[in-house]
């Protein structure tokens, strides 16, 4: 009674596309989520604009969650709520996936895996804050936890770190709670956020957006009392002696997130430097036998419509997943890319419509995609900028390259003529 | 000891505007330095080290103004008029400790503490690493106590419910020539300081241990007996124990001022009332010579000295698992071996901690500098390191004189009151072995006690439920559902164990008290996810609002309270 075809581990938006898909196609699937609701972080993003380019409308996160959600329950689809991951170890061609719930500890058997794990934010150590230690240094999605679903008010007069997408949300949102939003300070010379929330969630609240600039050190004994920012050169470094100091009583840090890959790293699963997520075939599987990835845990994503599409991509897969070995050949990021999924073929498999997703290294106009293969261009892709906030996704027929796993595949931008 | 002689060094140092005078058998120090490292370097020029002598620093410092020690803002009558038979100031390992053995006597205790929990300061910014004593020898306070201290670690870990764990110390060296003369200093330390567990051991066997160490290193100095514990983990154990066995332990509690008449101390003023105790034990750590002196028997002065630790994640913490540093033989090293790298007991690698002198004894920021320079020499050690690995840093204040010996004794003016100041490292090895020779001393003063017949030495810390087999995780859970709730999902903390540590016998009730019981937040995400959570678990357990909980201290307020206040009827 305790073995699936499929357990997917994690129920925000990947995983409930991976489990729906894989009950559509015929498997049995169970879902573990660690919190008490289905939903994962879209629980508290209450914005709008989720949605448009699967349902082409405007969902608030819950409401793009509770499509999934009613699907996921019409299929009887099995889950475990508030339930935890503690291991995972293989048998042979088995996982057994150990749980600890309210009702005890637990042991489930299956033969294919879905990590949709999400992802973790960093935080203020992580980019090299001084100073004290006080409360009110929160990251974007934790004051969004308190601000949307404790609705309690985490600051009134705030500096943000970082133009990611939840700190121009953050902006907004506390604003419109009767925050004082004192600036979006960003340590790169453009945005990290889509252009969209920089208009919708700055430009119309008349919130001042700092590029090349950092926050430093952080000041106050008991609660935060203000904050340094400093201007930074090129290389992101602070530049001595442009050191002000900004009163406010919160720091927002919006500065990256990191896919969650602990349960695949106790696998052995590979990691790719650039996703910093595991390096996967164009099914989304891993480089280890039956166990797949999807969503943010994948790669970071900026739109849950690709997160789902994704989840439906290893759930389908992980469905169909039979021990039948692989023939793979590795995707390259060459010039001018950031990231890169999926990193490696299955020749065995089909690969004539492959779902590419990448991001640029830097802000680029009129400018090209290439994929190169063996030194020699097969593929061009046009476009009018790259930006490395926006991740790109096209479909590639490669069954046309004519590979073998001695190909060199690489992807590389191309700046062309104006 | 030549007063003229060190007149005349304190003298050369400070361009004669540091004199020095021999007085109530210290030596004082007087006059107007022009910064504060001068002041120091006279100090420092003036101490005899390990002797009976201390320096008193008198000096002045042009344009220096100190900031007043951080008050707790309670202001109340709590405990007005108690008569304890011994009143401890200090809430850090050496107070804590004292404490407990105190207990086993039936005596009345109480134990001040000025911050909103134990070990807030350098005990709980401490590497953790109980020391061999590798670096001490015979003649100081140090050495006399660090040899019985780290061998009542096993005992008194197991106790009091903490773990602790031999893991070993290297001392690398790159250079094949030094190995006679180290082989030498080894056999003196061996066999003259009884530091017994030291050996040489080479290159190869310190690959064979540890094979991420850098490949350059000709050979080692070997300490098996050294150890790592949770240094605040420890002191909260230890003064659980003591509040078990019937000591009063009052948090945010600090001494402003004290009557004394006849050598001896009638009271004792804090900002929660006046209490009368027959004894003081001033273990105030960096705060030492204030209450030293507020008891007319000032004859020794700190100098503080921060050190930062850096904590990397716990994947890093599979590169090596013991204690190790790098000795530069070309390199001249200041007062610690410069910091090393240490596998906690909690499985990350701490790497630290510098040594850096500081005129401000409550400023424990952070500075990108420390982590640098720290992070550059142990890359010698182990080239794996690397900053990205690194979660969160701290750093603390070190309470030394400048003998840089510990002062553990009676008053010498003041016949009620004992002294355990200068404590730096290895403070937290010896502090077992410390707390037993107080105990004893104040037992002289109060002219002994009769023994505690109910006196349990035994802790039962609050379970760790990660730490156990599916089995019984499954019975703690049946027992208590709460147990099988995870709120933190990086250290794989329960809902269950949160309740514990607010219910444990000196309940903190702030996200930091119950992260330095329990761990939730110490992980990777550094609380991104479970402070919200452990946010609202706190609140429920006080029947309170969440904008009433706080980080720490009263003025750390996490929320303004609910967006919904103030709205109208229509919310």
């Amino acid at each position: 009674m305790n073995n699936y075809d499929v357990i997917v581990i994690g129920g925000g938006p990947a995983g409930l596309a991976a489990a729906i898909q894989a009950k559509k196609d015929g498997a049995s699937v169970l879902l573990i989520e660690r919190e008490n609701r289905l939903g994962g972080i879209l629980k508290q993003c209450i914005h709008d604009g989720f949605g448009l380019v699967r349902f082409e409308e405007k969902l608030s996160g819950p409401e793009y969650a509770e499509r999934f959600i009613d699907e996921f329950n019409s299929l009887s689809i099995e889950a475990l709520a508030l339930t935890f991951v503690t291991k995972i170890k293989k048998n042979g061609d088995i996982f057994e996936i150990h749980v600890v719930n309210r009702e005890g500890t637990a042991v489930f058997n299956c033969r294919a895996i879905v990590l949709a794990t999400g992802c973790r934010e960093r935080t203020a150590k992580q980019v090299f804050i001084h100073g004290t230690r006080p409360s009110g240094v929160f990251t974007a999605g934790t004051a969004q936890h308190f601000t949307n679903l404790l609705g309690e008010l985490p600051a009134k007069k705030c500096v943000i770190l970082g133009s990611g997408d939840i700190g121009l949300i953050m902006a907004r949102r506390l604003t419109l709670e009767g925050c004082k939003v004192l600036g979006v300070y960003e340590a790169k010379p453009s945005p990290s956020g889509l252009t969209r929330n920089i208009h919708q969630c700055l430009n119309d609240y008349d919130i001042p957006l700092f590029l090349s600039h950092t926050v430093t050190r952080v000041f106050g004994d008991e609660r935060l009392e203000a904050v340094e920012i400093s201007r930074v050169d090129e290389k992101m470094r602070p530049i001595e002696g442009t050191q002000q100091t900004v009163e406010c009583d919160a720091l927002i840090l919006s500065v990256g997130l990191i896919p969650e890959n602990e349960l695949a790293e106790e696998l052995g699963v590979s990691m790719d430097s650039g996703t910093k997520g595991p390096v996967c075939d164009e099914k989304l599987m891993t480089s280890v036998e039956g166990v797949f990835s999807c969503g943010n845990a994948l790669h970071v994503n900026d739109l849950v419509d690709y997160v789902s599409e994704s989840g439906e991509t290893a759930g389908a897969a992980a469905a169909a997943y039979k021990n039948t070995e692989r023939t793979t050949v590795k995707l390259e990021r060459g010039q001018g890319i950031m990231s890169l999924v999926p990193q490696m073929l299955d020749l065995n498999g089909a690969t004539s419509s492959v779902t590419v997703y990448f991001r640029s290294a830097d802000v680029l106009n009129n400018c090209a995609l290439i994929i190169k293969i063996d030194g020699e261009e097969k593929f061009r892709k046009k476009y009018a900028f790259l930006r490395p906030p926006e991740m790109e996704r096209l479909v590639i027929d490669f069954s046309a390259f004519n590979l073998s796993p001695d190909s060199k595949i690489v992807f590389e931008t191309e700046v062309t003529s104006v | 000891m030549n007063i003229a002689r060190i007149r005349k060094k304190v003298s050369a140092v400070s361009g004669g505007r540091v004199n020095a005078e021999l007085k109530d058998n210290c030596i004082v120090l007087t006059g107007e330095a022009d910064s504060w490292e001068q002041a120091l370097e006279a100090c420092s020029a003036a101490a005899i080290p390990y002797g009976k002598i201390h320096v008193v620093n008198d000096i002045t410092v042009k344009k220096l103004v100190e900031k007043p020690m951080r008050m707790p803002s309670v202001c109340d009558k709590a405990i007005d008029g108690e008569k304890p038979d011994v009143l401890i100031i200090g809430g850090g390992i050496s107070g804590a400790s004292i404490a407990r053995e105190l207990t086993k006597n039936k005596l009345n205790i109480l134990l001040v503490e000025k911050e909103p929990d134990l070990a807030m300061q350098a005990s709980g910014r401490n590497d953790g690493e109980v020391h061999p004593g590798i670096d001490l020898s015979k003649g100081s306070l140090k050495h006399y106590y660090i040899r019985k201290g780290n061998r009542m670690y096993g005992d008194v870990c197991k106790d009091l419910g903490v773990e602790f764990r031999r893991v070993g110390q290297y001392v690398c060296f790159n250079e094949a020539w030094a190995r006679p003369l180290i082989a030498l200093y080894v056999l003196k330390r061996k066999y003259i300081d009884k530091i017994e567990d030291s050996e040489i051991i080479s290159g190869k066997e310190l690959h064979k241990r540890e094979p991420n160490f850098n490949g350059s290193f000709k050979f080692a100095i070997s300490n098996p007996s050294t150890g790592c514990v949770c240094p605040y983990g420890l002191t909260i154990a230890y003064a659980e124990n003591a509040v078990m066995n019937g000591a009063k332990v009052m948090l945010n509690t600090a001494v402003t001022g004290m009557q004394v008449e006849n050598g001896r101390i009638i009271s004792v003023r804090t900002n929660r009332g006046t209490v009368y105790p027959k004894t003081v034990i001033n273990a105030a750590g960096v705060f030492s010579e204030e209450i030293a002196k507020m008891a007319g028997d000032r004859f020794f002065s700190i100098h503080p000295r921060r050190g930062t630790n850096s904590i990397l994640d716990k994947k890093a913490g599979k590169y090596m698992h013991s204690v190790a540093s790098i000795k530069e033989l070309a390199a001249s090293s200041g007062h610690t071996k410069g910091g090393g790298i240490l596998h906690t007991v909690h499985d990350n690698l701490l790497i630290g901690p510098d040594a850096v002198e500081t005129s401000e004894k409550e400023n424990v920021a952070t500075n990108p500098e420390s982590i640098e320079k720290v992070f550059s020499r142990q890359k010698n050690t182990m080239p794996s390191l690397s900053e990205r690995d690194i979660i969160t840093y701290f750093t603390g204040v070190r309470a030394p004189t400048f003998e840089e010996d510990f002062i553990i004794e009676k008053g010498r003016k003041c016949g009620n009151i004992i002294h355990c100041a200068g404590i730096q490292s290895p403070g937290l090895t010896t502090a077992p072995a410390v707390a037993l020779d107080i105990e004893k001393m104040a037992l002289e003063m109060l002219g002994g006690a009769q023994k505690n017949p109910d006196f349990n030495p035994v802790r039962k810390p609050v379970p760790t439920l990660r730490n156990m087999s599916d089995e019984e995780r499954a019975q703690m859970i049946k027992k208590n559902p709460d147990y099988g709730e995870i709120v933190c999902r990086c250290e794989e903390i329960s809902k269950g164990e949160i309740l514990d540590a607010l219910n444990s016998p000196i309940c903190v009730p702030t996200v930091d008290g119950i992260k330095k019981r329990v761990r939730p937040g110490m992980g990777r995400c550094q609380g991104g996810f479970c402070s919200p959570l452990v946010t609202k678990i706190i609140a429920g357990f006080l029947n309170e609002p969440i904008d009433k909980v706080r980080k720490s201290y009263d003025g750390s307020v996490i929320t303004y309270g609910s967006t919904k206040k103030g709205r109208g009827a229509d919310e």
